[in-house]
């Protein structure tokens, strides 16, 4: 009887979904009221984990932008030039500008190196700690130094 | 449909137990009767669209792939709109751009939001945002400058 059952098991496929799986746990914690366990809060801050944050956080955020600026040009009465120029005679001053595009430039370039490190991940290459290490300094260096290449432009 | 189970085990401890075993663990092969009873109607509203129903689809892994295939595109076309600004360029980028921003955000998602309503809810307001967002840029592109000479203007400041 048992090696009849053992035989079935091995050649039935699964009888639920992985998002049915997790949807099940999801729905039982929060039935049960059972807080999250610490995370963030009590582990030590280490590089990738920055950098895997920061990566999704100029991602949202260059989203966010891009889905503004859509909007602004649907919703806003006059044309691009028009806004360029009142912001032109508002005469902000060289540093402030410099500001302004290495707000746009740092997030554009670390998100775009830091993509190229995750496209790396994915066809299995850089997964030893100190490539890890290595790859990171590196698109962070990379990043710092586009970004003042492309606000001298 | 009752679970497999042997039946000497069932009449000296319970069913109970023999789910905590671990040969039974591994690969379930048939859902406990009870739990299938109580979700019928649940189990046939998909929060997620078709698709990813069924554990045979493989549209998961398409939908890495593809995700994968458009980040790279989306590199090619970055020194394409330097090096040859245009009609072409600006209406890919504004595709290329709002898909790759509408899956990302739909992997934040599916990381943070959890529970059937609220998911529903979610995916619905990024869609609606998306939508307005490849309209927007193409509205941009077609009535005004377009997004490369946009960039070089605002650059050029």
């Amino acid at each position: 009887m048992a090696l009849l059952l053992r035989s079935v098991r091995l050649a039935a496929p699964m009888g639920t979904t992985a998002k049915e799986e997790m949807n099940k746990f999801w729905a039982k914690n929060s039935r049960l009221n059972r807080p999250m366990s610490p995370h963030i809060t009590i582990y030590k801050w280490s590089i990738p984990m920055m950098m895997s944050i920061t990566h999704r956080g100029t991602g949202v955020g260059l989203s966010g932008a891009i889905s503004a600026f859509a909007m602004a040009a649907l919703i806003l009465p006059g044309n691009y030039t028009h806004y360029l120029d009142l912001i032109h005679s508002l005469s902000v001053g060289p540093f402030l500008i410099g500001l302004a595009k290495f707000g746009i430039a740092f997030p554009l370039s670390y998100h775009t190196y830091n993509g190229i490190r995750h496209l790396c991940w994915d066809i299995g290459k850089g997964f030893k700690i100190p490539e890890v290490y290595r790859t990171g300094y590196t698109v962070i260096g990379l990043s710092v130094i586009t970004s003042l290449a492309l606000i001298l432009m | 449909m009752a679970a497999i189970v042997r039946l000497s085990s069932v009449c000296r401890r319970g069913v109970k137990p023999l789910f905590y075993q671990s040969a039974l663990l591994a690969r379930p092969v048939v859902v406990f009767h009870k739990e299938q009873q109580l979700h019928p109607l649940t189990a046939r509203i998909h929060s997620s669209p078709p698709l990813y129903a069924g554990s045979d689809s493989n549209a998961a892994s398409l939908h890495w792939t593809a995700e994968r295939v458009l980040s790279i595109a989306l590199l090619a076309l970055g020194p394409g709109a330097y090096f040859c600004p245009g009609s072409v360029i600006d209406y890919s980028l504004a595709a290329a751009l709002t898909l790759h921003g509408h899956w990302g955000l739909g992997q934040v998602l599916t990381d943070y939001v959890h529970g059937d309503t609220k998911v529903k809810l979610a995916s619905a307001g990024l869609f609606i945002l998306s939508t307005v967002t490849f309209a927007g840029l193409c509205y941009f592109n077609y009535n005004d400058v377009g997004i490369c000479n946009a960039i070089a203007l605002l650059w050029s400041k």
